[in-house]
């Protein structure tokens, strides 16, 4: 999990993010999805995508570095799917993470709920 | 969550017309707002910061566009170098929030999501009429900025008001609503339909937001004595059988056309409502932070 309200989920070296429960329901109904492309290089804390909820946009950051494998298209064509399965049907992208040292900085199950209960 | 409304809005007006200072002291109950939490604790409540405000005049949208971007990555970056157990520590930071109010010249804008959408003979069209036409990263659709109309981009670091971005949303519309009930205009959001309505199809203020690492940008739009003959070249924010109506017009359709809803004569009703909404203090930038106000000025200078 990140601070910002992102899950991510390891298998080998893919990570899979999207939005947590948390971060949908603080967000509002989301009607416009941008993911990034296949084989983009990013950085960690680049842009890589924007959804859209209450006439704001918010950008969606990469946690990881590393090259895309894959936006979910689903989730552009039916937006409501972060709000239904964020966690699941309604994830955001796939990466091919280059820095395993990376993934330290992010927070485990325990720590984000204890985040979310302190109020952020 | 819709605002109450004005029950019996012809007894406001006579008493509007009778007495002046009764009609502000009912006016400040009429929304239902003032225990408004938007969400938050007691506790957060009290620890919320001042915001500091500045009227700018009319800017060329370019510019304060450009003048936002550069705002939000000077403060993006102020935080986030920060610890994260230092992040809520206002004492390390020289830039505050900014509640910024300003005009435009005509121009056109329009949202994220209507990227490259806008086909060239309409650009032309629009650009025809004397007017620019941009396209920007916020919420929502394409709309109309110009002379008499009151435009606010709060620059807010959310996580200092412990606003999630649809509450953020809600307190904008919110304010608005509260301003228009001072002029005793009912004004309502409608779920599904972002923006403040002074009926099913009228809509009073346009909104459009971006929020990037909690720091927002980019705000509404008040049509304060706005011409709105410009919001007849388009769909404003792409709702088919919606129009847009200015404060001026609603006092006249009220009977009251010589009430005085220029620019000027809303912007402190404006600020106090913002105030009591977001339940912070609202002072001029100069004073809250001297940082952030030469920072606008030096780029919205001529």
């Amino acid at each position: 999990y990140t601070e910002s309200h992102e899950w991510v989920r390891i298998d080998g070296d893919t990570a899979t993010i999207g939005v947590t429960d948390y971060a949908q329901n603080a967000l509002g109904d989301v009607v416009y999805v941008e993911v990034p492309e296949a084989n983009t290089e990013v950085e960690a804390e680049d842009v890589v995508g924007i959804v859209e909820s209450v006439k704001s946009t918010s950008d969606i950051y990469s946690p990881l570095s590393g090259t895309i494998i894959e936006g979910n298209a689903n989730v552009v064509a039916n937006t409501k799917l972060v709000n239904k399965s964020p966690e699941a049907d309604g994830w955001l992208f796939k990466i091919k993470f280059s820095d395993k040292e990376q993934l330290d900085a992010l927070l485990d199950a325990t720590k984000y709920k204890q985040l979310i209960e302190d109020g952020h | 969550m819709a605002i109450a409304s004005i029950r019996n809005f012809g007894q406001i007006l006579s008493r509007v017309q009778s007495h002046p200072t009764t009609y502000r002291a009912f006016s400040a109950a009429t929304t239902g707002i003032s225990d408004c939490t938007l969400s938050r604790t007691a506790e957060q409540l009290s620890q919320l910061p001042t915001i500091g405000y500045v009227y700018l005049g009319e800017v060329p949208y370019r510019k304060a566009l450009e003048m936002q971007n550069q705002l939000c990555r000077r403060r993006i970056d102020e935080i986030y170098a920060l610890p994260q157990a230092d992040r809520a520590d206002l004492n390390l930071r020289q830039f505050s929030d900014a509640l910024i109010l300003l005009q435009h010249p005509p121009v056109y804008t329009n949202g994220r999501r209507n990227h490259g959408k806008l086909q060239p003979d309409e650009i032309e069209r629009l650009h025809a009429l004397d007017c620019d036409y941009v396209e920007t990263n916020r919420g929502g659709e394409i709309t109309f900025h110009g002379p008499g109309q009151l435009v606010g981009y709060p620059n807010l670091y959310l996580k200092d008001h412990f606003l999630a971005t649809k509450c953020f949303v809600k307190g904008l519309e919110y304010t608005i609503a509260e301003t228009c009930a001072h002029f005793g205009i009912e004004a309502k959001t409608i779920p599904g339909f972002p923006g403040v309505w002074t009926s099913p199809t009228q809509k009073v203020a346009a909104l459009g937001t971006h929020v990037q690492r909690y720091v927002t940008s980019h705000g509404f739009a008040l049509n304060c004595t706005t011409d709105m003959k410009w919001f007849r070249e388009i769909i404003p924010c792409g709702l088919e059988g919606k129009t847009a109506i200015s404060l001026q017009t609603l006092m006249e359709q009220h009977g009251k056309p010589n009430c005085d809803t220029s620019v000027d004569a809303v912007l402190p009703v404006l600020r106090q409502s913002f105030a009591k909404v977001f339940g912070c203090n609202v002072k001029p930038l100069e004073d809250v932070s001297p940082a952030t106000f030469k920072f606008i000025q030096e780029l919205v200078k001529l």
